[in-house]
């Protein structure tokens, strides 16, 4: 299990080195940089003037020396400095982080609270009328991108109530009751489009395993409906669930730019996208390792979670 | 009739008013008080650091941090000299025939960190920005250098005395020092140090930036206009999605839109949702051109310039691309939104003004006295920022330009590379807006029109031009300086040298009970927020 892991953190930190590589280099193919973006806030472009601050900036130097910078940088924990803002780029990351891990946690529990059962469900009653209108609901939730379904509860809670959530982030120390309301609404819009893809996988996964023979023999040992289900069947069908859990999550951590866009939250993917933008390459780099390491971490996380679901999944060294 | 009797009247029709309309001045006495939700688009893209950019962005938030030494009054619409109030500067006086302006400064003023305002920042901020050799401080980035090439020396005899010496006459420098653009940066704090904090004298006073978030102020108490700011505190809030801003005003999540930001049918939305909310519209004083690179064949040939002013029929591109939120003008902008703008009359005979059965016919004249005929037709490339307003005009005027025969493709460039791509003159057409801060010909001929510009995107340079510009500018009859800037303007269209289209509108939209948030003939110079107060 130790090597396992060992072996796993190996590939991790050369994933990551090769990670840096491609992000590195693919923002440096972007047309524009970031004194272009200064000067397009101006009006206009000096060509002296642009030299001065590349060169302050230090983008004057080499690639290879600026990657290497970057790498020393972040191996002493110091992530060097947003472009844009003038300031240590950890300081403009920091408060971005625990915004977004809550609200993909928060989508992911909506997601699996939602999906799990009713795929459970119409598995059990397939082809029922109560099946039928679970995978319509399921399909709405896939066909339905969540930044379209935050947009229509902002406008519906506008028109119907004249409320909108916070446009501030709201911390649940100052404020409890306004910080769930805040993540509340966002975590409803994305979980229930994760919820679907979960209702779908554990539906088929669940339908494939009650056809097993031990799935017929426990019927035929006369235990109940309950027990059959959800200690034998559900137990074997997880596996492929919790996989896409893992994904989902792993997707959520980048992913929720629209989502968080729409809902005004402070989050790394909203961020991600602006610095983009304003080529902000501290600020991009460190991002976007940053979600990789959560990639990578949250796919370790399913591994490890599959021996303890599955005993007979053993970690070769 | 007896003076008694008129005084009868007088007091009968009074009181008749009062009951009919109310007692709007017992109502609108200021309330002090409370703090304001107000609508940010983007994140501070410089910070506060208002001489580093041009951006709205920048200058709409970090305006009530900061003073300048004259303002626009914020009370009026008009921007004039007539206008101009002082702020640092409790006096001024012209002297030696326009050639010295002397400006008398406030005494007992403070920076925000505590220290004496003086006039050694005074003196400090203009040689910056003016780049004078022996400056104390560069800026980064400098793009209103040009306002003040007319400036020869500034001079601090006394801590509350600043003279600047100008090579020439100039009344309308008032004009730029009175624009949201030009605040006063305390001489002790580095000029970077703007990008990340406000250290002002203004009405109010950084309490916190959350990057990505919101910008929160609170009121100066050692403010030098007593009882001034009437509001506690002010926060602005980074609303990226447009949707979100409208939901939010709706709402009354905030108080005040961002200005330039609501479209006529955008308002007309609002307002049918929301009927008591407040729409004012006005000027941006930002308007949509035609650039032309002069330097490259087509466009080095005047006859194929006219030949585009003259296709694109303004009053149909107001409406389908503007839903009728904007106004046809020349280079300065219509009245009764500015106050240089043309006489309806003198508008529409310029080229391209006229009706569109009248001007097509002579465009195409134009074009095939230029060699463009049907069998040798002209192909070009028209760029424009790839932002939906710059490629919904890009879009009309293509369709414009086919029907005379000109076959234009559309290039949309990001925004990381339009201003550059502009200014090195790497395109043949181009659709472009420019934003103008003052409602003053200095502004806006020196900066977009002037021989050697930067933001003189055409590489337009004509010696006549150039000398009604300087003529213009010196001038101190005001009615002699009116009709040389009308001469100016018909220069301008008739050599096509930047053809404009329209000037947009905003409608401005703020909750009813904000008072004294009035927008004026432009975006950039109208959020000192000192007289702004909550009617609730």
């Amino acid at each position: 299990m130790k090597s396992y892991v060992a072996q796993r953190l190996g590939i991790a930190i050369l994933t990551l080195v090769g990670m840096s590589i491609v992000i590195f280099t693919l923002l440096r193919l972007a047309p524009g940089d970031i004194v272009d973006i200064l000067f397009s806030t101006a009006g206009y472009v000096n060509e002296s003037e642009k030299q001065a601050i590349l060169k302050e900036l230090g983008m004057d130097r080499p690639y290879w020396i600026q990657y290497l910078d970057w790498m020393r940088q972040i191996l002493t924990g110091d992530l060097g400095k947003s472009y844009r803002y003038d300031v240590p780029a950890w300081e403009v990351i920091r408060p971005l982080v625990p915004v977004t891990i809550e609200l993909a946690v928060l989508s992911i529990i909506v997601a699996v609270v939602l999906g799990v059962p009713t795929g459970v469900i119409s598995a059990v009653r397939q082809d029922t009328t109560l099946d039928y209108v679970l995978r319509v609901l399921s399909l709405a939730g896939l066909s339905m991108p969540s930044f379209w379904l935050g947009m229509v509860i902002i406008l519906g809670m506008v028109s119907w109530l004249g409320w909108i959530p916070p446009l501030t982030y709201v911390k649940p120390t100052e404020n409890f009751r306004a910080h769930a309301i805040q993540f509340a609404l966002p975590a409803l819009a994305v979980g229930y489009r994760s919820s679907a893809l979960i209702m779908r996988i554990t539906r088929s996964s669940l339908l494939e395993v009650m056809r097993e023979d031990y799935i017929r023999t426990a019927w035929a040992k006369g235990q109940a409906e309950r027990v059959v289900i959800w200690h034998h069947a559900l137990k074997n069908a997880i596996l492929p669930v919790v996989t896409v859990i893992g994904i989902e999550f792993a997707f959520l951590i980048g992913g929720l730019v629209v989502t968080e866009t729409v809902f005004n939250l402070p989050g790394v993917a909203r961020f991600l996208v602006q610095a983009i933008l304003w080529r902000d390459y501290p600020i991009v780099q460190n991002l976007v390792m940053f979600i990789a390491i959560v990639v990578i971490l949250s796919n370790l996380f399913v591994d490890m979670l599959y021996g303890v679901l599955d005993p007979r999944v053993r970690y070769g060294g | 009739m007896s003076r008694r009797r008129a005084t009868i009247s007088f007091v009968v029709v009074s009181l008749a008013l009062v009951i009919a309309f109310g007692t709007p001045a017992i109502s609108q006495t200021p309330k002090a008080g409370g703090t304001l939700n107000i609508t940010q688009r983007e994140d501070l893209p410089q910070g506060f650091a208002i001489h580093e950019t041009s951006t709205i962005s920048t200058v709409w938030p970090a305006m009530p941090c900061l003073n300048n030494l004259v303002l626009f009054d914020p009370l009026k619409k008009t921007e004039s000299l007539d206008t101009i109030i002082g702020e640092l500067a409790e006096k001024w006086s012209w002297q030696d025939n326009y050639r010295n302006l002397v400006f008398f400064l406030r005494k007992g003023v403070k920076w925000h960190d505590g220290q004496p305002f003086t006039s050694k920042d005074v003196k400090y901020t203009f040689d910056m920005l003016r780049e004078a050799p022996d400056a104390p401080a560069k800026l980064r980035i400098n793009p209103r250098k040009d306002w003040y090439t007319n400036v020869q020396t500034i001079e601090a005899p006394d801590p509350h005395t600043v003279i600047f010496h100008l090579k020439r006459p100039q009344p309308s420098l008032l004009m730029m020092l009175a624009s949201g653009y030009t605040p006063v940066y305390a001489a002790h704090v580095p000029p970077a140090n703007y990008r990340t904090a406000c250290i002002g004298t203004g009405p109010f006073k950084l309490k916190e930036w959350r990057k990505g978030e919101f910008v929160e102020f609170v009121k100066n108490p050692d403010y030098f206009v007593k009882g001034r700011p009437y509001l506690d505190g002010l926060k602005y809030i980074v609303i990226a999605e447009r949707g979100t801003r409208t939901a939010a005003l709706q709402s009354g999540a905030v108080d005040v839109a961002f200005p330039g930001e609501t479209t006529k049918t955008a308002a007309e939305q609002l307002k049918k949702a929301v009927p008591e909310l407040a729409v004012t519209p006005y000027s941006q004083n930002v308007n949509d051109n035609i650039i032309m690179n002069m330097k490259k064949p087509p466009f080095n040939n005047a006859k194929v310039r006219l030949a585009v002013s003259r296709a694109i029929d303004r009053r149909a591109l107001v409406q389908a691309v503007h839903q009728g939120g904007a106004v046809v003008g020349a280079s300065m902008a219509p009245k009764p939104h500015g106050f240089w703008g043309l006489l309806d009359r003198d508008l529409n005979a310029l080229p391209g003004y006229g009706k569109p059965a009248d001007e097509k016919p002579r465009a195409k004249q134009l074009l095939a006295e230029a060699g463009v005929t049907p069998q040798n037709p002209l192909k070009v490339e028209m760029v424009t920022r790839a932002i939906a307003v710059y490629v919904d005009m890009a879009s009309f005027v293509i369709n414009e330009l086919k029907q005379i025969g000109i076959e234009a493709s559309l290039k949309q460039i990001e925004t990381a590379q339009w201003h550059a791509t502009a200014t090195r003159g790497d395109y043949q057409i181009g659709a472009n807006l420019t934003g103008i801060g003052p409602d003053d010909p200095d502004a806006n001929y020196f900066e977009n029109y002037a021989c050697g510009s930067p933001r003189n995107y055409s590489f337009y340079c004509d010696e006549q031009v150039m000398k009604m510009i300087e003529q213009q500018s010196q001038e101190l009859d005001p009615k002699k300086r009116f009709a040389q800037v009308a001469a100016l303007q018909k220069k301008l269209e008739d050599d096509a040298a930047r053809p404009l289209l329209d000037w947009k509108l905003d409608y401005f939209v703020h909750r009813p009970f904000v008072k004294n948030l009035i927008p004026h003939q432009s975006i950039y110079n109208f959020g000192r927020m000192q007289e702004v107060w909550r009617d609730k």
